[in-house]
């Protein structure tokens, strides 16, 4: 009994053994890392495997932030060779922690295109969008409120507790609406304003997701004004069950509201199959991906010669976007939202 | 061998004795070794890689003392309203027999599995500013402190409702007819007789319920607001958004030293209430009388409103999409998440099962063991999550260590579940197949494990519970083509649109259907072979 007690846990352990060493050994694998909201259409990715030789090994890491930390946490020995999903706002953290592969090296620059917006160099640009406020029509005009016209008119008691933000310490438009803020009005301003829309009852979410599907009036919550994209609308259309005239939603770019993410890919530092790891920034900047992408992840293509599908029609870009510099994101971002937290949920 | 007594002199059942010392050592090694590397070297590296934990701080901090109180009291009070609600569903659930009971018993586990973002919508739909309740002209409860509440019961009513059912299920008929014969009120009877047979299996759940409850992200923080959120949120944000290390150790730290705090009070309290049950139960009437009726008919409105209400409104808010909406399960993607769903969910209760029922027959004597149980669920497992990135990158998103974190979460369930079983096993059936000349293997195979099958059962219909839930989900790196359905749900959720919503609504009945399924196949009613067992022993 003891015997077979004893060879059944042996068994086991080897079997527990062999369950975490398979799926290791692997020819000619691209490992890639994205956030969680990386889609592209299928064919396009397998059409890839087969020009490349190799096997895509896509793996999401949630949120963008989360993403770069785990990269920077794994630096000694990096669990990918490519790494999608940088934005502006990170930019300056993943090369301070020298995760990418820098340099002049001129495979990482997109051949061809006309390059819109630009990322520090190391990082190829690949999309663009802007976080800003979105608003539900039919409880605007049900109310028969005015739309309000300014960051100032939000903090007033007539708007008070209709905007849901999400927390800047969890998810990435939540942290670029802040940071829109404080490129528009300054630090102190910025947060000064932000403690007013506290006592204005302004909701906090976690993330994107949880704004939207249960705070956004829109889809059965209370505020009818939320951060989202400035491609939601179109979103909401291309997504509505009968064919709409008009989207549901609008946006509403306010001034000091609208920050500009731009997405880029790079190489990660210490990763492996180099070669096939340049051809997939390269992918990324080809016309099919540019177009693919834009119906798939509701962003605009970096490559300005790459036509804008139908479906893009609705998303309005905005005129003006704020920022702070990328030097004062890199050395204040942090802080910022430890202040952030302090003012407006401490 | 007779009973064993413990260091206190206390009489603890026996270990049954079919087992020696290194055969126990060698069952603990299993889950012990499991446990060290799955869980606490990874969480050990995280740590090392924080530098110095300055272990005051937290409580230097206002805002983090208030956050360590808030988490500590939020679960108190669901404890001690779970109790208040559940035990009375409980006991009627145990004594009366009517049509439908095992199904609403299964039923009960639903909302473990399906994902909070969608739960949170089902609740919204019935308690929201936009839903039933506001339009019938009632208040609309978002915001307040009632939804938090709310949100708590319906996650962790089942728990205390299904290890109740279970205890009182195992009282002994005899002693009660005795009392009863003797004069003893009903009331009475629970307190002298019932109450004493079920307090450890109660300590159990109650347990499980404020671990939960202060470890928890869950429903009702996305109901409650971010000003709600327990200290496990405040380690989230620290390691997965700031990468401040040191902090996030010396805060998972304080959780680990208070949470650990309650698992061992715990595992005292089961230890020393533990006893063998008769294996003489109470069979279930049909009710009798308007006063009976009502009981029950109030138990399962109980049930219904704070369990099955949300879960119904999204049903009905899928159904009312439209067909059009429902072409969705016929997609590659859904029935390749199906499939993942799947194969995760089996691999991970049979992994989870062997660690926990290894777990279990190995921890009958030790209070370290029994209190180890709960390690899975008391180490902050974002901290888990990460030091897993950091010790072993080359299994990175590797099917194996997918499936381990799965069972590492699932897998307390089975062990709680068998733990108790064995506690509550008769003695003298074990001792008397030992007399008549059966080995230890012939024993455990004929007479403890029949006997233990229904608390198996239970685990492991929980542990497939945990493993389709998405705790595991969020945490852990994930791949495109290993997407089950509750990363599924959360992807057409993080898009905008009508049928991205409809898509996520469906494919979460999907989920439902598919768990209740499961639940009624782990916990097909024991075949009349294991009840003679009991009723003739």
């Amino acid at each position: 009994m003891k015997h077979s007690i004893q060879s059944l846990m042996a068994a086991a352990q080897v079997s527990l053994l062999l369950a975490l060493g398979c799926g290791t050994a692997h020819a000619a694998e691209l490992r890639v890392l994205t956030h969680a909201s990386f889609a592209l259409p299928k064919p396009l990715l397998a059409q890839f495997e087969k020009d490349a030789g190799v096997t895509l090994r896509i793996t999401k890491a949630g949120d963008a932030g989360e993403m770069l930390n785990k990269l920077i946490l794994t630096r000694a020995n990096p669990v990918a060779d490519v790494v999608f999903g940088i934005d502006n706002v990170l930019a300056a953290k993943a090369l301070a922690a020298q995760v990418l592969e820098v340099g002049d090296s001129p495979p990482t620059k997109p051949s061809g295109g006309v390059t819109t917006v630009t990322l520090p160099a190391g990082l190829v640009p690949v999309d663009y969008g802007y976080v800003t406020l979105n608003y539900d029509k039919a409880w605007f005009a049900k109310k028969g409120l005015a739309l309000p016209r300014s960051l100032d008119d939000l903090a007033q008691p007539a708007y008070a507790k209709l905007l849901v933000v999400q927390n800047p310490a969890t998810s990435s438009p939540g942290n670029a609406f802040l940071l829109a803020t404080i490129g528009a009005m300054g630090e102190d301003k910025a947060f000064a304003w932000w403690a007013q829309m506290r006592a204005n009852s302004v909701k906090v979410a976690k993330g994107w997701s949880e704004a939207y599907y249960t705070d956004f009036s829109h889809s059965g919550g209370a505020r009818p004004l939320v951060v989202s994209y400035a491609s939601s609308p179109a979103a909401e259309m291309f997504y509505s069950k009968t064919k709409l005239s008009e989207p549901p939603t609008a946006s509403l770019p306010l001034a000091g509201g609208v920050f500009r993410q731009v997405e880029g890919v790079a190489l990660v530092k210490g990763g492996k199959e180099r070669a096939a790891a340049l051809q997939f920034v390269q992918f990324l900047r080809s016309a099919a991906v540019q177009q693919g992408l834009q119906t798939e992840m509701w962003m605009f293509p970096a490559d300005a010669g790459v036509q804008r599908v139908e479906a893009l029609r609705h998303a309005v870009e905005p005129s003006r976007h704020d920022s702070p510099s990328a030097q004062a994101i890199a050395d204040k971002g942090a802080l910022w939202v430890q202040r952030w937290t302090k003012v407006v949920l401490k | 061998m007779g009973a064993a007594l413990d260091q206190s002199g206390a009489e603890v059942a026996p270990n049954p004795p079919t087992m020696t010392h290194r055969a126990h050592l060698a069952l603990a090694a299993f889950p012990l070794a499991f446990l060290l590397v799955v869980l606490v070297a990874p969480a050990l590296r995280l740590l090392l890689e924080g530098g110095q934990v300055s272990l005051w701080a937290p409580l230097q901090d206002a805002y983090l003392r208030w956050r360590l109180g808030w988490s500590f009291l939020q679960a108190a009070v669901c404890c001690v309203l779970a109790l208040g609600l559940g035990l009375p569903a409980a006991w009627v659930l145990a004594r009366f027999e009517f049509t439908g009971r095992t199904l609403v018993l299964r039923a009960l586990m639903l909302p473990f599995v399906v994902p909070t973002l969608v739960a949170a919508m089902g609740v919204l739909a019935l308690l929201g500013p936009q839903g039933l309740l506001h339009s019938w002209g009632g208040p609309d409860l978002q915001g307040g402190p009632w939804l938090l509440i709310y949100g708590n019961l319906f996650f962790n009513l089942c728990l205390v409702v299904r290890a109740a059912t279970e205890a009182l299920g195992q009282v002994s008929a005899s002693r009660v007819a005795a009392a009863r014969t003797l004069g003893a009120t009903p009331w009475r009877v629970f307190v002298r007789i019932e109450w004493p047979a079920i307090a450890p299996w109660l300590a159990s759940a109650m347990c499980l319920v404020f671990l939960y409850c202060a470890c928890g992200f869950g429903l009702a923080l996305v109901l409650g607001g971010q000003e709600y959120g327990t200290v496990e949120v405040e380690i989230y944000t620290l390691v997965a958004h700031e990468l401040q290390l040191a902090q996030a150790g010396s805060l998972a730290l304080w959780m680990l030293a208070l949470t650990g705090l309650v698992a061992l009070a715990y595992a005292l309290i089961e230890r020393r209430l533990a006893a063998p049950v008769r294996a003489d139960t109470i069979a279930r009437r049909r009710p009798q009388g308007a006063y009976q009726w009502t009981s029950l008919w109030a138990a399962l409105a109980v049930l219904a409103l704070f369990c099955a209400a949300p879960l119904v409104a999204i049903v009905w808010r899928a159904v009312a999409a439209g067909g059009g909406a429902w072409g969705v399960l016929g997609e590659g993607a859904t029935l390749a998440a199906l499939w993942n769903s799947l194969r995760f969910t089996v691999l991970a209760v049979v992994l989870a099962t062997a660690l926990g029922l290894a777990h279990a027959l190995a921890a009958r004597r030790s209070l370290l063991l029994r209190t180890l149980v709960f390690l899975p669920f008391v180490v902050s497992p974002v901290m888990v999550a990460f030091g897993l990135l950091l010790l072993y990158p080359t299994w990175t998103a590797s099917f194996g260590l997918l499936v381990c974190a799965y069972a590492l979460l699932a897998y307390p369930f089975v062990a709680k579940s068998i733990a108790a079983g064995l506690d509550s096993m008769p003695v003298h059936l074990v001792q008397a197949a030992r007399t008549l000349g059966a080995t230890p293997w012939h024993v455990f195979r004929r007479v403890t494990l029949p006997l233990l099958r229904p608390a198996l059962r239970r685990g492991m219909a929980f542990a497939a519970a945990t493993a389709v839930g998405e705790f595991a989900v969020t945490l852990f790196l994930s791949r495109p083509e290993w997407a089950t359905l509750t990363t599924l749900v959360y992807e057409y959720l993080g898009r905008p649109g009508a049928t991205n919503r409809d898509a996520a609504l469906v494919l979460s009945c999907l989920l439902m259907g598919l768990a209740l399924l499961a639940f009624v196949v782990i916990e097909w009613a024991a075949p009349a072979r294991d009840k003679d067992v009991l009723i003739h022993a």
